[in-house]
Parts: structure tokens; sequence; C-alpha cells
């Protein structure tokens, strides 16, 4: 196992990229801009690791019109340890910088991508089930449809429009910033 | 040797997180403004959808106890606040705070107007307001619009010579128009010289409380006082007023007191008087500090003028104060400077009342009197210091140069103007730009509505030659406006919630009734589209009460959301009031009528707000 160490810059880049996943949680990973004709300034629902914010209430007392379940911080029970999750990430990852294991690094990289396509997934889901479990008494009754994680829908006289927060461009780099190494301190 | 790949690569992400970071993602915001001076008169009154108007003008709706809001220069209404008349398109008079501030008056006579100053300039924090139908004053909050306290004044009957607000609101002064015997007792009109008098209020506002209180009181003269004006700079300590029927006439007044040549202007020092009520001078009548003047001498003086003045106004650098002579066809140019000096050299030529008076000549700097111009009532000023006078009987507003007494201008109203208004025009700092005249009679201005009228207020562009560019009905009937910058007042469109307000209710599953002997509270919610008075009750949105118990509805509206106001009215209960956004409002009544009682949302919330409905049912006593 001797001769697979990563070299000092990669073990600074891990470090850094420790550093932007922490960065990562101050900021929203996602958001909804919700735009209706009353509503030109847009209502906002943005999503932290540990927390909604927006105008939440103002969105759920629109929603419960066509029957949709509130959003609230109890439905969103990932919200209670995401950041938990992130931060283990970060200490992982500044572990690996420390440790400058190859190997190590391979796991990093590999749960980093795991927990990505868990958060895409799950993301998804919860719009599946905002947008489909209409409640079958709303004064207004609509077909219940799924707005995309990323770009824009219509529903009835809204236009919801959903993209990404700085804290997952965050994510982003530092999953770039994983990969370096990967190059850098290649077989040669 | 692929280096770069690794240097690249970490730049890039160093970028990124630096951009998203650091960059500004806001649209550019690009500001184009028209040059002014080529636009139409129709494009300078225009106000496209998007855009909003450079000032709020506020004007007094006299006998309809109510102010209005328009936006100047478009001239459109934009609100009518209710103030001392009940309303009930807002619950005004109906709520439980309103009805305790309206008393048991039904209507009320809206004067004069006066923003909050902070070193003679508008402040943009509370308007003030006096009543001179039943001896009120009242204070607007205007981060709202919403009446906050409502004060009677004592010993006081018609406070037209009002409000006017010291350079820093320490007073709101109320002086009267109708004289009346201390406590309003009975006495004969023959006793008027000796047992009436013209008392004169020194309101205090405290900010942090709301409240107004009266801080001490003035036992003037029998006399008619009419209007007033605070010193501004090096004459802030002082305040002008004038006065007519100083013959103490008791009939007739339209002839009897227009005898005398001369009536007078009182100059006075509040801080003297200040320090007069700190060191004891006063006797305690009626439960007020008063200072009677022939008693307790100091910082009250006459300044005689030509007979029965409306106005008297200061002008914006505080060295001048001019009359307005109503019946003397001339603006009168008195000098503070000279008043000062007069007074300390005890120039004076006699006394009223115990009240010295100062010699005319050693106080007037000049006599202006425009060709043909009748009927001067009211000054107001611009940036350059110039003077818009109303003239009421040639239906004109003319403008001229208080330094020279030389006519600049002139330019027809229709008609009758009574005040005028510039924007921000009373203060140490107009700005010029427009002048609205508040004209009594609209005559054949409108499409006719029958012999009852509208009044009129017309828009006059004084940046240049005086023209007159928009004309404005109005609801009767604004004796004064004010009209101030619109970016100084700060408005809510939300009610903060108060964890504190023991009345309120956030929660939709804490809304409860509860009983207490024949006390009823509701705690209850109106958000969109319905109301919860017991959430866990079968039916959440009826109330249901025995005949004769003492209903208490503490109705907060949980939209906490712009321009989402609730009503509530029960039928045939009359009542209405009104929640705005976040707010917590009581409504108190005995549930006298038995059966059963539609109650809806008044204030259209939603497109579910027909639904928004319950019933208030009252079980019979047998």
């Amino acid at each position: 196992m001797k001769g697979k160490k990563l070299s000092l810059v990669s073990s600074l880049l891990l470090a850094l990229s420790a550093l932007l996943i922490v960065a990562s949680v101050f900021f929203p990973y996602w958001k909804m801009v919700f735009f209706a004709p009353q509503y030109p300034e847009g209502l906002n629902i943005i999503v932290f690791p540990n927390k909604l914010e927006g105008e939440i209430d103002i969105v759920n007392g629109l929603n419960h019109y066509i029957g949709m379940e509130n959003f609230s911080a109890e439905n969103f029970p990932e919200l209670n340890y995401l950041l938990y999750i992130m931060i283990g990430l970060a200490v992982i990852t500044l572990l690996t910088a420390i440790i400058r294991k190859k190997a190590m690094l391979y796991g990093v990289i590999g749960l980093f991508g795991i927990l990505g396509i868990l958060g895409v997934y799950d993301l998804s889901r919860a719009l599946k089930k905002f947008g489909t479990n209409l409640d079958p008494m709303a004064p207004i009754k609509i077909d219940p449809f799924v707005p995309p994680i990323l770009g824009h829908n219509t529903v009835a006289n809204f236009v919801t429009e959903s993209m990404l927060g700085y804290g997952t461009y965050f994510l982003i780099a530092a999953f770039i910033l994983l990969l370096i190494p990967l190059w850098k301190d290649r077989k040669r | 040797m692929k280096k770069w790949v690794p240097i690249a690569s970490g730049l890039l992400a160093g970028f990124v997180a630096a951009t998203i970071t650091f960059a500004d993602f806001s649209k550019s915001t690009n500001n184009q403004v028209a040059s002014g001076n080529t636009k139409s008169d129709a494009e300078k009154v225009y106000v496209p959808f998007g855009e909003k108007d450079d000032y709020y003008l506020f004007a007094s709706g006299g006998h309809s106890g109510q102010m209005f809001i328009y936006g100047v220069p478009s001239m459109r209404h934009i609100r009518t606040v209710p103030v001392f008349s009940p309303d009930s398109a807002t619950g005004y008079g109906f709520d439980e705070h309103t009805k305790k501030l309206m008393g048991d008056y039904n209507w009320g006579d809206l004067h004069h107007p006066a923003f909050s100053e902070t070193n003679g300039d508008y402040d943009g924090k509370y308007m003030f307001a006096t009543d001179v139908g039943n001896s009120r004053a009242a204070a607007m909050d205007l981060e709202t619009f919403t009446v906050k306290d409502i004060i009677n004044v004592p010993n006081t009957s018609g406070p037209h010579c009002a409000a006017f607000v010291t350079e820093n609101t320490e007073y709101m002064f109320l002086p009267t128009r109708f004289a009346v015997p201390i406590g309003s007792e009975y006495k004969s009109l023959d006793e008027y010289s000796q047992q009436y008098r013209g008392v004169m209020s020194a309101v205090t506002f405290d900010q942090d409380k709301d409240k107004l209180n009266v801080a001490y009181q003035v036992a003037l003269p029998p006399w008619s006082y009419d209007l007033s004006d605070a010193g501004k700079k090096e004459s802030g300590d002082w305040a002008v007023m004038t006065t007519y029927n100083t013959e103490e006439a008791t009939t007739n007044l339209e002839i009897n007191a227009s005898q005398a040549d001369r009536d007078f202007i009182v100059l006075f020092n509040w801080k003297e008087l200040e320090k007069m009520v700190a060191d004891g001078q006063y006797d305690e009548v009626t439960g007020q500090k008063m200072i009677f003047p022939e008693k307790h001498k100091g910082g009250i003086y006459l300044v005689p003028v030509a007979k029965s003045p409306h106005g008297v106004d200061v002008t914006p650098d505080g060295k001048h104060f001019i009359a307005s002579g109503k019946l003397a066809p001339s603006m009168t140019v008195f000098s503070f400077e000279k008043a000062f000096e007069a007074v300390k050299n005890q120039e004076f030529s006699g006394e009223r009342n115990g009240i010295p008076i100062l010699k005319y000549e050693s106080v007037m700097e000049r006599e202006v009197n425009p060709e043909n111009a009748l009927g001067p009532l009211h000054t107001q000023f611009d940036d350059k210091g110039m003077a818009y006078t109303t003239m009421f009987i040639s239906s004109e507003i003319v403008k001229w140069d208080p330094k020279t007494g030389e006519t600049l201008d002139r330019v027809p109203v229709q008609y009758s103007p009574g005040h005028s208004v510039a924007a921000e025009g009373d203060t140490v700092a107009p700005d010029g730009k427009w002048l609205i005249a508040l004209n009594k009679i609209a005559k054949d201005s409108y499409l006719s509505v029958g012999p009852s009228h509208p009044e009129s207020m017309q828009l006059i562009d004084i940046s240049g030659k005086m023209k007159v560019i928009q004309s404005s009905p109005v609801n009767p009937e604004p004796h004064y406006a004010q009209i101030i910058k619109a970016d100084k007042i700060k408005t809510i469109e939300v009610y903060p919630k108060d964890e504190n307000n023991k009345l309120a209710t956030y929660k939709q599953d804490e809304a409860r009734i509860e009983r207490n002997g024949n006390e009823v509270h509701v705690y209850g919610i109106a958000m969109r589209s319905k109301f919860i008075f017991d959430a866990k009750a079968k039916r959440p949105d009826v109330i249901e009460v025995n005949q004769g118990d003492k209903v208490f509805i503490h109705l907060t509206n949980t939209d906490f959301d712009e321009d989402i106001t609730h009503g509530f009215a029960i039928n045939q209960y009359d009542l209405n009031i009104e929640v705005q956004p976040g707010q917590t409002n009581t409504i108190e009544f005995t549930a006298d009528k038995a059966g059963t009682f539609p109650l809806y949302c008044t204030n259209f919330c939603s497109a579910l707000h027909q639904e928004m409905t319950g019933y208030f049912l009252v079980k019979p006593k047998n």
C-alpha cells in the first residue's frame, strides 16, 4: 500500500474541497420560485441542508386550494440530518487529505457520488409526492403533475422556476477538486 | 507533461466558487429619466403603471372627519384614512381600539394637518390633525396610515388655529377658534369679556407609547384664533398666530368682528412658557396647568396687523412671518429679528388683557399689495424662498418675493382657493416644483352630480411660469394639506407577529372559544379562505352563544401576505371590522338578538372569498 500516497498538492486540493463542502451548508442547495399574475415578484421555496426558507406560509396557503400537502420542516425529515451528513463528508474528505491514501480518495469520491445520486432521487421523490398526492377534497381540482428539478413548469396560474442554489455549486466545485488528484497522481 | 490540467481545473473550481460567492446576479437596473423640460402638460401628470408618484398629498377632509391621500403629480386618489369619523369600510370606530378613540362622537371636522418634524423638516413618521367640530386632536402613524391616538382637548372649543408642530415635534399647539368659559361652563354672553377665554393647548406626543397628552394650556383673551405657524431656525423657539374678533363681539360676527382696523398676531415663546410651567407659574384649573397671561407674565406679545387676517406663515429661513390680510387686500411681512429687538427694548404701545402690544412700525418690514389681488388667505414657499399666496376673492395664486415685495407671477384658479400647499412648502427646505390650490368652489369644473358639488384641487407647475396642469375633484373639504416626498414615508405591508400579544392566535390548532360566565372570548383566525374560531369543533367556523352573552371576538389574520386583508361582519348585528395582514383585532358586543346570523368576510380576499362564511348562533333566553 505504501506507493499509493497522494502528493502534497493533491492533499491541499482535498483540504480545499472539504472547506467548500463546509461552506456549502450556509447556502441554499435548491430553490423553486413561483410566479403568478398577482405575484410578479415571485414566491420562494428555498431549501437549505437544515431548513426551508422563503414565503413558505404563503405558498402553502395558496397550495391548499389545489389540495397540496404543506411544505414544512416536518415533511422533510432529511433536513434533520442532511447537515450532519455534509459535515461528515467534509470530515472524511479532510481526513483523506491528511492521511493521503489514494484508496481512501476513491472511497470519498464514491461516497460523494452516491450521496449526490441519493440527493437527486430524494428531491425528485418529494416533488412527485407533492405534485401527485393531491387531496381529492380540494376546492380546485387539477391533474397531478411533477415539477422538474431544474427548469420551469406551469400549474394553473403559476409558473414555477426550479434552480440549483449556491450551495450545490459549491458541492460541484468540491467534487471537481476531488477528481483533480486522480489525474495529477495518476500512474506514471 | 500535462501539468496544466490540474492547475486549470483548480483555477476553474476557484473561479466558480468566487463567482457564486461574490458576483452580483441581480439584474442591472437602467434608470432612464426623460428630460423634464420637454414634457407636455399631459406627460407631466401621467404616471404609467409600474411607476409611482414622487409625492404624497395629505389633504384634510374637513367635515368628513377623514384624511385624503393623493399622489402628486398624478393627482390620483390613493386612500381615504378615517380619523374623526367612523368608517365601515375599514371597521374604524367598530373595533375595540378605534371605538375607544371615537368616544361618543360620530363625526369630526378635520382642519389642518401637520407632519411630525425633525429640525424643521418633515420626518415622515406621524401626521397630526385637529377636529374643529368636537375639539379633538389625532396622531396618525405613517407606517400603517392608521390613527393611534385621539385626545379630547378640554377648555377649548374648536381648535381651528391648529395643528402646527414645533421644529422637533416637541409640541403641537392647538389655539381655538371659539372662545368659551373655562370648562365650557354655562355663562351669560353678557359676561363674554370677563368670563370667556380663547384657551390654547400645548399637546405632546409620546412616540414610544403612541399617546397624546396636554402639557399645559394658556388662557388667552376671548378672541378667535385663526391660523398659526411655528418659527424656524433662529425663530425656532417662537410661534405666531392670527386673531380676529378682538372686538369681542358676541353676535353677528360678520359685521361686528370686522369693525376694528387692526387685530393682532399673537407672538409667543414656547420655550419660555414651558419654563414658566416648570417654575410653577400657572394655576391648576379643571385638572390642567393653565397660564393666565394677565397674572403669569412673560413669553406672549401682540403684534398689530391689518384687520381680520387669515394665515400667518413663517418663511423657510425663519426670519420673517407673513400675515395674509383676508379683509385687507395686502400681505404684511414682519421681521422676527425686529420683534425680538422690540421685546428686548420693551417698545410697547400698550397692552390688552395684560399682554404687551409691540409697536406695529417696529416689527413690520413691508406691506405688499399686488394690484387687484383680493382676499389673501394663506402663503406657501418654494425652494428659492418665493411666496405663493392664495387670493380667495380674486380666485388666483400670486407669486411674490418676500424680500422686495415685488409681484412675480399670478395664475387664475377655479374657484376661490382657501389654502394652497406646495411640495414641503411650510418646512425649512421647500422643494418647489408643485403647488396645489385647494379650491372651495368647483362649480362647473366637472361632470355634474346635482346641487351638491365636490371641491377642487388644482395642480400648478411652479418650476417656471405658473401653469395649472391638472384638476382633481375631491370630497368635502380640504382646508389645508401637506405634500411630502414619497421616499420619506416607510410603510409596512404586513403586521409582524407579536408573540406577546395574548389576544393573537397564529396557529390554527390553537383557535378556541373560551367561556367565562356570560362572557365569551373567541380567539379566532381569518385566513384564505376560511374562519377558524374553534379548531376542535365539528364546525370550526361557527360561534354559538346564549342571548345576553357579552361576546369578544379576537381575530387574527394569519395571511402574512401583502394586500390580503380580511373583513368580518355578522348579519343584522350592525358591525364590521377589518383585519389587515398579520393583524389581531378585537370586536366586543352583546348578543342581545336571539336567532341565526350568517357571518362572512367583507373584504374580498381570494377566489374562494365568497365561501369564507360561517354562522353566529344565539340561543334564546327562555
